[in-house]
């Protein structure tokens, strides 16, 4: 329902509910606020946003509004002046801005502020993108009656947390901060602590400001309070340059300005995209940029001579791979050699990248995915992804989402940040994983499943959309899509009617009710999305399960529906899209001749391999039938220090290109910097290297000419190409400026644009297919998982000295009733083998996971988890040994 | 005729009387460099960083001048001070501080942007070198008192103006001399 009302004597319509604030912006009439955010609910703190309210008189006797003699309807003002953020709008309500009593107002609002304000404008980091200057500037008295002898004094450079710095001085207690660690961040670790003058943010948890958001405080905070330990003092704002980027740390693909100055990244910055990160992101994304500036980075091409690496030209270098690589194919033929590439590489190098092996030299053998990942992809997402426009920042009510075997906090925190918001909003949120999760306390069904025992879960809900019937005896499965365009149901539903919820609780440990519950509650909403990640095993029966779920759910080819696949580097998605696995060509063609995998490559299978931005012998020796090892890198990684030929690589922020997200968003980044040295961009070199090997037609001069050639050749991309990638975006999608002060709006905002789905195409048929689940998990003994934390030991994030504090060192997690069993506490050392392979870990003991599971984060400093399981598992099989170490 | 020359020898002693007086008097031209000049204390020559009577650097690395610069030939890079390493008062201070001053105009704006009266248009005007790159004088060299031989303030005024006080404003309470941001 719509409510008009007038503004200054200009009249507006708005939805009811809006608030007075909201109402004005739309009319392009700016009311000053400090506490109000977009994001948050009101709260009415600073008052700076005082208007006069006045309401239509309305005769009791008819119900309608008085008028007086002259034909004007008769308003009642308010006594008092009402706060524009907490007031909604009403019909015929009338506000005053521009008044002298609202101007005068605001002048005793600031002046009452800034008699505790420091006002030390030159020294604080905000200066200059500062709300409190603006608005005191604009509407302020200019002098104050206070006596500056009396002025209030508190603590400077107070360390919350060692990333965030809090100035008590300048705070001027808006709660913003408090605000969004509790309601966005679902981090209650910030708290306003004693009243009135004593009034000051404090933070308990230990670690002090323990949380993965805790850097958009100092984005939202309307004074320099509080400021990030990274940026403190090495520039002001009218100093830096802003260059509009994507996040390269994880899968979500956070829309990011890099703010440079003399030609250094001085801080990173959220980039406004409602369909992706909204104004927020995660500490990594923040902090962990000090890999572009790094001394180690790798600047020279360096050859092997006599068995020390030496520095060489490129031209020189590049010829002796091409020399190399043509012996070797001559000798053994192109299937000797084998490419792997990162899935940190934009998608323009990994699609050269494929294209080199598979055209000029000619053999299948590509991947990307390497060490635990190895094996792990997502084929169904391309069927039943998400579909286009669909908007995670603005679901609730009526969409369900569940989450499989993802600890999004930790794997894709920005998409936490929008999950949790889509249940704050009133959505269905199933959160099914092995341990408990931060997600659990947004839950509305928790389903805590064996590890090992996903698909079963699956296949347990699919059992219940498939034969059960809600209160109204109507089926579960989703009207629009099942009758018309699905073939095998009748199939599946045979098959499927073994697992009931009962059978699946004996396996998984899910009780059947629960299992019954959250299936009726998936299917009852009028949209779903289903979230899966690494810990749910990834089996081929499970993706084969989630699609179906999907399809029979009636969950796609519609906004706001779908799957996601939580995949682990900033661009797998794109690795998926392009091909980089030994069965796929780009764009999910199948491929005609299997390669081999990366494992396979790295265990002899090959005897050249060419290595772009991926360390696959992490933990590995070279073996000797390796005959020629080329590796692409930024630093001098495992990989590279076993290399015959290192080329210098450039890191994202030095160049352009384009990322593809989780929800399949294709986004474009441009360069910040200069590269170091000689390094040259990985298409670049690839192109190079194509050209000495003889191949035609490989002119491209900018990756704008690859992306091109990748639109033209394959349907995923056919109408994407840079100019529109980098559309801006319409004017209404953005908040105005006023409320997201401190953000840096100088770069354009691009939303990128999402690749379809089959699913969305009116002609595609979806066979559900039946795929038997794996064998059933022991119920049993101890497994041994090994999830993947935010802070890991990644190469790149190692350069940060910032955060090092915050990387998770080697260690094993035990449930407190293991621990009890086996006698351990918190730092004593434990024993753990698998198979052969056996190490000794200091102990954690983490009430979150389920008795009988002890996990080793992945990807840590000296990869434990990686010398454990091996290539390519998720939990270790039987043959696990946990115990206490002697003497310890 | 006679009355003509007698005017022309009057107008020539007149000329000569001038003449003769100033040849008594104290000639206008400085015998630079081997004497001193002698500038006004509003003259506005190198730029110099001062310090509090403390010791302490003025400078807090606010980077104002720089902005105010309409030629751009300020670079400030500033820097924390710590209890162990302490610069300036309060948090913050200069840790580079250039001036590149083939480029400065020395229009004064920067001392007019400066909150602790830091930097400060002083009297040295002989600025030639020899290598391009010593005309970026840096925060170590504008930090040296500066008071080159070839220069006098005029008699009416002292070189060193009297740049501690807080020149009519009132200090915030509490605070020591000089502690203007911390
Ligand atoms: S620290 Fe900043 S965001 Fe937090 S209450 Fe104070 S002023 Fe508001
Ligand atoms: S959530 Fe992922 S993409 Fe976003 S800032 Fe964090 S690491 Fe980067
Ligand atoms: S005197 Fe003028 S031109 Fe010279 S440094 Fe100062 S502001 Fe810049
Ligand atoms: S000289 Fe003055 S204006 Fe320039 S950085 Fe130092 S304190 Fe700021
Ligand atoms: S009270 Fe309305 S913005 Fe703070």
């Amino acid at each position: 329902m719509d409510v008009t009302l007038t503004i200054d004597n200009r009249e507006v319509t708005v939805p009811a509910g809006t608030l007075i604030v909201e109402a004005a912006r739309r009319i392009g009439i700016e009311i000053p606020v400090f506490c109000y955010h977009p994001k948050m609910l009101p709260v009415g703190m600073c008052r700076m946003c005082l208007v006069t309210v006045g309401l239509p008189v309305v005769n009791r006797e008819t119900g309608r509004p008085e008028v007086d003699a002259a034909g004007q309807r008769v308003i009642r003002w308010l006594p008092k002046p009402v706060t524009a953020c907490t007031e909604p709008v009403s019909e015929g309500m009338v506000v005053i801005t521009d008044s002298a009593q609202v101007a005068a107002d605001r002048k005793g609002i600031l002046e009452f502020l800034l008699t505790s304000h420091p006002l030390d404008c030159p020294i604080c980091d905000k200066g200059g993108e500062c709300p409190l200057q603006d608005l005191t500037y604009r509407h302020s008295p200019g002098v104050s009656r206070f006596d500056i002898a009396s002025k209030y004094h508190a603590a400077k450079a107070y360390p919350l947390g060692d990333l965030i710095v809090l100035d008590r001085e300048r705070c001027i207690l808006c709660a913003r901060c408090t605000r969004f660690q509790q309601e966005i961040a679902d981090d209650p670790v910030l708290a306003i602590e004693n009243r009135g003058r004593d009034a000051m943010i404090v933070s308990y948890s230990e670690p002090a400001f323990n949380s993965h958001y805790s850097g958009n405080t100092t984005d939202i905070c309307p004074v320099g309070a509080l400021t990030t330990r990274d940026f403190r003092f090495h520039a002001r704002p009218w100093e830096l340059e802003h260059t509009a980027s994507v996040c390269n740390h994880c899968g979500v693909g956070c829309n990011i300005v890099l703010d440079t100055r003399l030609g250094r990244i001085v801080r990173v910055m959220p980039r406004q995209n409602e369909l992706v990160n909204e104004v927020w992101i995660c500490d990594k994304g923040r902090f962990a940029h000090h890999f572009h500036a790094s001394s180690q980075r790798l600047t020279v091409p360096l050859m092997r001579q006599g068995g020390r690496m030496v520095e060489v030209s490129w031209d020189e270098a590049l010829q002796h791979v091409a020399t190399r690589l043509r012996a070797i194919c001559e000798q053994h033929g192109a299937e000797a050699i084998g490419g792997i590439a990162g899935a940190r590489l934009p998608n323009e190098d990994l699609y050269l990248f494929q294209k080199l092996l598979r055209q000029v030299i000619g053999t299948p053998n590509v991947d990307y995915r390497v060490g635990l990942s190895a094996g792990f992809e997502d084929d169904i997402v391309a069927e039943v992804g998400v579909a286009c426009g669909t908007d995670l920042g603005r679901v609730g009510c009526g969409t369900a989402i569940l989450v499989l075997g993802s600890d999004l906090d930790e794997e894709a925190p920005i998409l936490y940040l929008r999950v949790a918001g889509a249940a704050r909003h009133g959505a269905t949120l199933i959160n099914a994983g092995g341990r408990a999760t931060k997600l659990d306390q947004r839950a509305t069904h928790v389903l805590r499943y064996r590890y090992g025992s996903a698909t079963h879960l699956v296949l347990g809900l699919l059992h219940v959309v498939l034969h059960e019937t809600n209160e109204q005896g109507r089926a579960l499965t989703g009207n629009e899509i099942v009758p018309g365009r699905v073939r095998g149901l009748a199939e599946l539903r045979a098959h499927v009617s073994e697992w009931t919820p009962e059978r699946v609780a004996t396996i998984s440990g899910v009780p059947a009710e629960a299992i019954r519950a959250a299936a009726h509650a998936f299917a009852a909403a009028q949209n779903g999305i289903i979230i899966y990640g690494g810990e749910a095993g990834n089996h081929p029966a499970l993706r084969r399960a989630i699609a179906n779920l999907a399809i029979v759910t009636g969950f796609v080819g519609r906004p706001n529906n779908g799957v996601i696949a939580v995949l682990a580097h900033a661009n797998s998605r794109g690795a998926e899209d392009l091909g980089i696995v030994p069965h796929r060509l780009p764009g999910y063609a199948p491929a005609e001749r299997h390669g081999l995998n990366a494992t396979e490559m790295v265990q002899g299978g090959v005897r050249a391999l060419l290595v772009a931005g991926a360390d696959p012998f992490a933990i590995s020796a070279r073996q000797v039938n390796l005959e020629f090892l080329v590796v692409q890198e930024l630093f001098m990684s495992a990989t590279a220090q076993q290399a015959d030929v290192v080329l210098p690589a450039v890191a994202p922020g030095e160049r352009s290109g384009s990322y593809t997200n989780l929800e399949r968003r294709v986004q474009y980044f441009h360069p910040a910097l200069l590269p170091p040295g000689m390094a040259r961009p990985d298409w670049s070199i690839l192109r190079h290297l194509a050209v000495l090997l003889g191949a035609g037609g490989w002119d491209y001069a900018t990756p704008a000419a690859v992306f091109e050639e990748m639109a033209r050749t394959i349907p995923l991309y056919a109408n994407m190409s840079y100019e529109r990638l980098t559309q801006p975006v319409e004017i209404s999608r953005h908040m105005a400026h006023y409320i997201y002060a401190g953000m840096s709006y100088q770069s354009e905002a691009y939303e990128g644009l999402q690749w379809p789905t089959l699913a969305e195409q009116a002609m595609h048929t979806f066979v559900l297919e039946w795929q038997a689940p794996p064998p059933d998990p022991p119920t049993r003994g101890v497994v041994l998982v090994a999830p993947r934390v935010l802070y890991d030991g990644g190469t790149l994030l190692g350069q940060t000295q910032l955060l090092a504090s915050h990387v998770v060192t080697s260690h094993v997690a035990v449930s407190p009733q293991d621990a009890a069993v086996w006698g351990l506490a918190d730092g004593q050392r434990v024993r753990v083998a698998v198979c052969a392979r056996e190490i000794a870990l200091p102990c954690r003991v983490n009430p979150a996971l389920p008795t009988g599971v002890i996990a080793i984060p992945r990807n840590l400093a000296n990869n434990v988890a990686e010398m454990l399981l091996g290539e390519g598992q998720l939990f270790s099989p039987a043959g696990l040994i946990v115990e206490k170490q002697q003497g310890s | 005729m006679i009355r003509t020359i007698g005017l022309g020898a009057v107008e020539i002693a007149r000329a000569m009387w001038i003449t003769l007086i100033h040849l008594l008097r104290r000639p206008v031209t400085n015998q630079y460099p081997n004497e001193p000049v002698a500038v006004y204390p509003r003259f506005r020559g190198r730029h110099v960083l001062k310090r509090y009577d403390n010791g302490l650097e003025r400078c807090i690395g606010c980077a104002l001048c720089a902005a105010a610069c309409p030629t751009d030939c300020i670079l400030v890079i500033a820097g924390e001070n710590t209890p162990e390493a302490r610069y300036s008062p309060g948090e913050r201070y200069g840790e580079v501080y250039e001036i590149n001053l083939l480029r400065c105009i020395f229009c004064g704006y920067c001392a007019e942007a400066c909150p602790t009266e830091a930097i400060v248009l002083e009297y040295d005007f002989a600025l030639s070198v020899y290598d391009r790159w010593d005309a970026i004088i840096t925060r170590e060299q504008l930090l040296q008192p500066h008071t080159p031989p070839h220069i006098v303030l005029r008699d009416d005024t002292t070189l060193e103006p009297n740049w501690g006080q807080w020149g009519g404003v009132a200090r915030p309470a509490g605070k020591a001399e000089g502690q203007a941001s911390g």
